[in-house]
């Protein structure tokens, strides 16, 4: 097969965050270095490869660049200041962009002005949103409820969950043809894969287990990285599953009256309610982790810090603004008299979390705590229909 | 003669007790009787030193024979006036050190050894130097680019008169058509504008450089010194003198035409590092088929270089060249795309900052060899096997290809010259001659040189007038002319520069020698003379062939007509000579007959065998010193006799040898072939060439021809040394006595 060198999407990898892939004169060090790079999947050293020359081919179904956690151990040992971890970064960027079937991924990634405009832009639609559809709260005790109608925050929240999540669905079948199809062992000419069901829920473990624990990262030589990681999932877990516990509840309650229902559905949890306790540790969590990676970047002493996209910038400030605003809700909320304030905070960070989720869990960022887990997964999936086929593997 | 000789044995580094002394003191008597006899515990210490000092002084002694440590150590200590004749018996790194201690063997080693050296002594006279009548001491520089002007103005700065010579109508060669060049300041990866012109502002500047341009050389005659020079000018013939000579006439670039299978004349937009830099002086980089700029480059490396059927070496510079080119595309267009095609990219030093560099403005390099280049819809395409990818890799819609061709240097041009070549000989059967390499040089019109042996310098390999690169830096064959810049071996700037600075100072130094009436490297050391006794000479033409450096002329006659300041007293001659008529004062084949003759040689009953082991003194021997310094054994029957290079062999001493019974003789010389490691180029081939006509000789006195062993060995082979002066040792003792001995 002939591999075409293609200048473009070089030029377009660039824009990516791959500016340093041409700097690399592929001594290996990287690849030698990397504690996940194994025989069946080598990298990053073969991805230099591919940025440089533009291989689309090779990149499109490759399910390295999921299994890189950025330690930054390569950038370190580069002689080349080639900055190998960064391009696994962007060849990240670049595979989010494929996988989402909209093409906004692509102009978000690689048009700043697009981004922060559309960033701005959804934030200022929820606020505006906010203020149209808000109740006649009380101002001399706050009573989210009112400022917002239960139903409405529920019943939006779930239709925008339920919209995230079946657009998320597409971009994972289109993750899952690229990688089953496109890497790994190949069918050989004449054969065909079918995959039974059975395979994808007998390997549905593999998915969870990395989803919630990222056991490679552990992997990586600075564990205290991992550490801090998995700590932000579980508040990040936290978060989700307390509001989405809240808004099952209700769904189960209530059924579709939903939509309907008004008044509060819960008194604020007592001072030292678990639940409460566990939200504020998932608070102080990520709060510590978002400002640690903000002096990181600043400082760009750590490899992962030095070269920061403009969407790290966009994530970190909208995680920090949800939770800030979060916060600030909350003790607004908790203190006589501030009702104003905790209804303007709790707009604020509506549109935060609205902003997050639009940018993060669709486009960018946070898309790869599930394709991280899903590219195992598919690969576990691959091998074993492989198996339960008789096919050579 | 030297006939009042002192010697001294020393009994310190424990030579005292693995030696009876008194009985190796008693060699020197009777016919070897020595006006001075002394022993001293010390001898290298202050009281020894003064105590040789007083005795020289009060005795009137005019030859030492110092028994004592090797020859290659304490020579500060042991140093003294020319006329004093001095020879150092090498009684412990050779003898006490590779020998067991107090052995009855080991003790007629250290005999030996001593009565041959006083027998050196006895046989040697001060040399009579040679003086240049009315020398010349301006260096003449051939060629008028960087090296030229390098080794102009440093040859000038250090105060030289200097004569340049430039066969164009302007200074500055190959880098005055340039456009940029690399920085050679931190950061190394800028380009700047060429820095020739102000070197050539400082050539017309200096007054002590006499600049002719136009101009070329159409005789050189003479030697070190005393050159005569005509030069052809455009206003008539000018003729000059020099003392030395730089040849620094460059390198053109491989003739593009061979390279059809890249495309060369077959397509307008392949072309060559060359045009692209004209290009690039000139304005804009453009596609030749259509005068628009170029927005995709592609560079092939190595086109024609490395390769077999082309040039079979590396141009050293064309990478760089390269790179440097990739940056002026990127300069000129930042989105443009540039590749490189190499084979192996070679940017030394300093250079790599430069391959950084156009790494960073995002030049892609391939790995690969040979690439295909075609035509496609959109522009050219090239299409390889890339390592890296380990497929075949396709670049298409290219404007411009760019073949970086080699060099070749200037004198590797015009018709081949085979010279010192041998002629045939009236072979016997069965008899297998070994053969001499021939001298290889083009007739290029660059020095034009009356020298018997041709009239340019020889090349080492690849049409490169060099020489070896470790030992001979800047030298050529021909003595006091230095070959510098890509004429003798492809460069960049920065080598060059040295290059030429190197010559210069070589050139320098080369007048300075001469003018103290000393050789110039290696035998830097050395003032004597080579003596023709004419009435003996057959006109056989020896001499005038093998000379390594072309120092012999010869009459019409065939007469050798000597030209002593351009000798390097290796003493070829001397070996070569059927008649024996060559020697020096204190070199000859008399001295190191009667030296082989002095070994005293036990009956044939006692079972001791002995083997005389002529060793070259540049490698062999100190070899041979190593052997003792790492305290391996060696083989008590031999006996060492060192020679100036083992092209002085005269066969004489081998027959001599054999003939006072003698068992067998082994000699070590240097390595020669295309990496000789020969001080003097061919020595040992010359006497391996000697050699394979003696078995004839051995024939007729009914001797084994396993008698004589040639073996070559480099400096550091200490190891190999002793095994093969052992295996030998052991076959000379499988094999009967000599028959002669007692005779």
């Amino acid at each position: 097969m002939t591999v075409r060198v293609n200048p473009n999407l070089a030029r377009t990898l660039q824009k990516f965050g791959a500016e340093t892939a041409t700097q690399c004169f592929h001594c290996g060090n990287c690849t030698i270095v990397c504690p996940l790079s194994t025989d069946e999947n080598q990298f990053p050293r073969r991805f230099m490869r591919y940025v440089q020359l533009g291989m689309e081919d090779k990149l499109k179904g490759a399910i390295e660049p999921w299994l890189c956690y950025y330690c930054g151990d390569c950038s370190r040992l580069c002689p080349r200041q080639a900055s190998p971890g960064e391009v696994m970064m962007a060849t990240r960027r670049y595979l989010t962009s494929l996988y989402d079937w909209t093409g906004l991924t692509l102009k978000m990634y690689t048009n700043k002005s697009f981004e922060w405009l559309t960033a701005a832009g959804v934030f200022a639609a929820t606020l505006i949103l906010a203020f149209l559809l808000q109740g006649s709260p009380p101002y001399d005790h706050a009573d989210l409820s009112k400022f917002l109608p239960r139903s409405y925050v529920i019943f939006g929240g779930m239709l925008f969950g339920l919209g995230l999540a079946g657009a998320l669905f597409l971009n994972v079948l289109r993750m899952h043809k690229s990688i089953i199809y496109g890497t790994g062992i190949q069918l050989k000419y004449g054969e065909s894969l079918k995959i039974p069901l059975s395979v994808y829920v007998k390997e549905l473990g593999t998915f969870l287990y990395h989803f919630v624990t990222q056991n490679r990262y552990s992997q990586c030589t600075e564990r205290s990285r991992y550490i801090k990681h998995f700590l932000l999932v579980l508040g990040f877990l936290v978060f989700a599953g307390y509001a989405g516990f809240m808004v099952i509840a209700e769904v189960i309650k209530e059924g579709f009256r939903v939509a309907f229902i008004e008044g509060s559905a819960h008194a604020i949890f007592p001072a030292l309610h678990p639940v409460r306790l566990l939200e504020y540790a998932a608070t102080i969590v990520v709060l510590y982790v978002v400002i640690d990676a903000f002096l990181g970047r600043f400082a760009k002493k750590e490899p992962i810090h030095q070269h920061s996209h403009s969407t790290d910038w966009t994530f970190l400030v909208l995680v920090g603004g949800t939770v800030l605003t979060g916060l600030l809700t909350h003790i607004f909320r908790n203190i006589e008299g501030m009702a104003a304030a905790t209804y303007w905070s709790f707009a604020l960070h509506l549109a935060f979390i609205v902003t997050l989720f639009v940018m993060g869990a669709f486009f960018a960022k946070w898309t790869h705590a599930i394709y991280r887990p899903l590219a195992l997964y598919f690969i576990k999936v691959k091998e074993s229909a492989f198996r339960w086929q008789n096919l050579p593997i | 003669m030297a006939d009042k000789i002192g010697a001294y044995i020393c009994t310190g580094c424990g030579l005292g007790e693995a030696l009876d002394i008194e009985a190796l003191a008693k060699v020197a008597s009777g016919k070897l009787k020595t006006a001075v006899l002394k022993t001293h515990e010390f001898l290298c210490g202050p009281e020894g030193a003064a105590m040789i000092k007083e005795d020289i002084e009060k005795e009137g002694l005019n030859g030492l024979v110092i028994a004592a440590c090797s020859p290659r150590v304490n020579t500060d200590i042991f140093k003294y006036p020319p006329e004093i004749i001095c020879d150092r018996v090498n009684l412990r790194e050779q003898c006490i050190w590779c020998h067991p201690a107090n052995d009855e063997d080991t003790q007629m080693l250290a005999e030996d050894q001593f009565r041959m050296g006083i027998v050196k002594v006895k046989e040697a006279l001060p040399p009579e130097p040679y003086k240049v009548e009315e020398p010349a001491t301006a260096v003449l520089v051939v060629g008028g680019g960087l090296a030229g002007i390098t080794a102009a103005l440093e040859a000038a700065k250090a105060g030289r008169k200097v004569v340049l010579v430039e066969k164009k109508d302007n200074l500055g060669g190959w880098m005055a058509r340039i456009y940029k060049q690399v920085s050679l300041r931190p950061p190394y990866n800028e380009l700047e504008d060429p820095d020739i012109g102000d070197r050539i502002k400082e050539v017309q500047a200096n007054p002590n450089i006499k600049v002719y341009t136009g101009a070329k050389i159409e005789k050189i005659s003479g030697e070190p010194l005393n050159f005569s020079v005509s030069i052809a000018t455009k206003s008539g013939t000018a003729t000059e003198r020099a003392g030395a000579i730089v040849l620094a006439t460059g390198a053109e670039p491989y003739d593009a035409t061979k390279l059809e299978s890249l495309g060369y004349g077959k397509y307008a937009n392949v072309i060559t590092t060359e045009r692209l830099e004209e290009m690039a002086a000139k304005g804009k980089i453009v596609r030749p088929s259509d005068g628009k700029e170029v927005q995709s480059v592609s560079f092939i490396l190595c086109a024609g270089s490395r390769d077999p059927e082309h040039l079979a070496y590396c141009s050293a510079t064309c990478c760089i060249d390269s790179l440097k080119q990739a940056i002026y595309v990127k300069q000129q267009n930042p989105e443009a795309a540039v590749y490189i095609f190499f084979k192996d990219l070679r940017a030394p030093g300093f250079h790599e900052y430069l391959y950084k560099r156009a790494q960073e403005l995002g030049v892609v390099f391939f790995r690969t060899e040979s690439p295909q280049i075609e035509e496609g819809a959109s522009g050219l395409v090239i299409r390889a096997q890339d390592v890296l990818v380990n497929d075949t890799i396709e670049a298409d819609g290219i404007d411009l290809v760019v073949l970086a061709t080699g060099m070749v240097s200037t004198a590797f041009s015009g018709e081949m010259i085979l010279s010192a070549a041998e002629e045939e000989e009236d072979k016997k059967p069965g008899m297998e001659i070994a053969t001499v390499r021939p001298d290889v040089y083009y007739n290029s019109d660059l020095l034009n040189l009356e020298y018997r042996q041709g009239t340019e310098l020889p090349m080492l390999k690849y049409g490169f007038p060099d020489s070896h690169f470790i030992c001979f830096p800047y030298e050529t064959r021909r003595t006091g002319i230095y070959a510098a810049g890509s004429v003798r071996a492809p460069m960049d700037v920065q080598t060059t520069i040295t290059d030429a600075t190197g010559a210069a100072l070589k050139a320098i130094q080369s007048i300075e020698l001469t003018s103290r009436s000393f050789a110039v490297h290696p035998r830097v050391w050395d003032d004597s003379v080579t003596e023709f006794f004419m009435q003996n000479c057959t006109q056989c033409k020896r001499c005038t062939v093998e000379c390594p450096f072309g120092a012999i002329n010869e009459d019409e006659k065939a007469n050798p007509l000597p030209n002593f300041a351009r000798c390097r007293r290796c003493a070829t001659c001397l070996g070569a000579c059927p008649q024996r008529i060559i020697s020096f004062k204190n070199y000859s084949v008399v001295q190191i007959g009667n030296m082989v003759k002095s070994i005293e040689v036990p009956e044939e009953d006692e079972e001791k065998p002995r083997i005389v082991v002529f060793v070259c003194e540049n490698d062999a021997y100190p070899a041979l010193d190593m052997v003792g310094m790492n305290r391996l054994t060696l083989s008590p029957w031999i006996r060492v006799i060192p020679l100036r290079c083992l092209g002085s062999m005269n066969l004489v001493w081998v027959s001599d040898a054999l003939a006072k019974g003698i068992d067998g003789v082994l000699l070590m010389g240097c390595r020669h072939d295309e990496d000789y490691q020969c001080h003097f180029i061919k020595g040992s081939e010359l006497c391996n060439y000697r050699l394979s006509k003696i078995k004839e000789t051995l024939d007729r006195l009914a001797l084994e021809s396993d008698r004589v062993r040639f073996e070559t060995v480099a400096i550091m082979d200490y190891r190999r040394v002793e095994g093969i002066v052992n295996d030998f040792a052991k076959q000379i003792e499988e094999l009967e006595p000599n028959p002669y001995k007692g005779f």
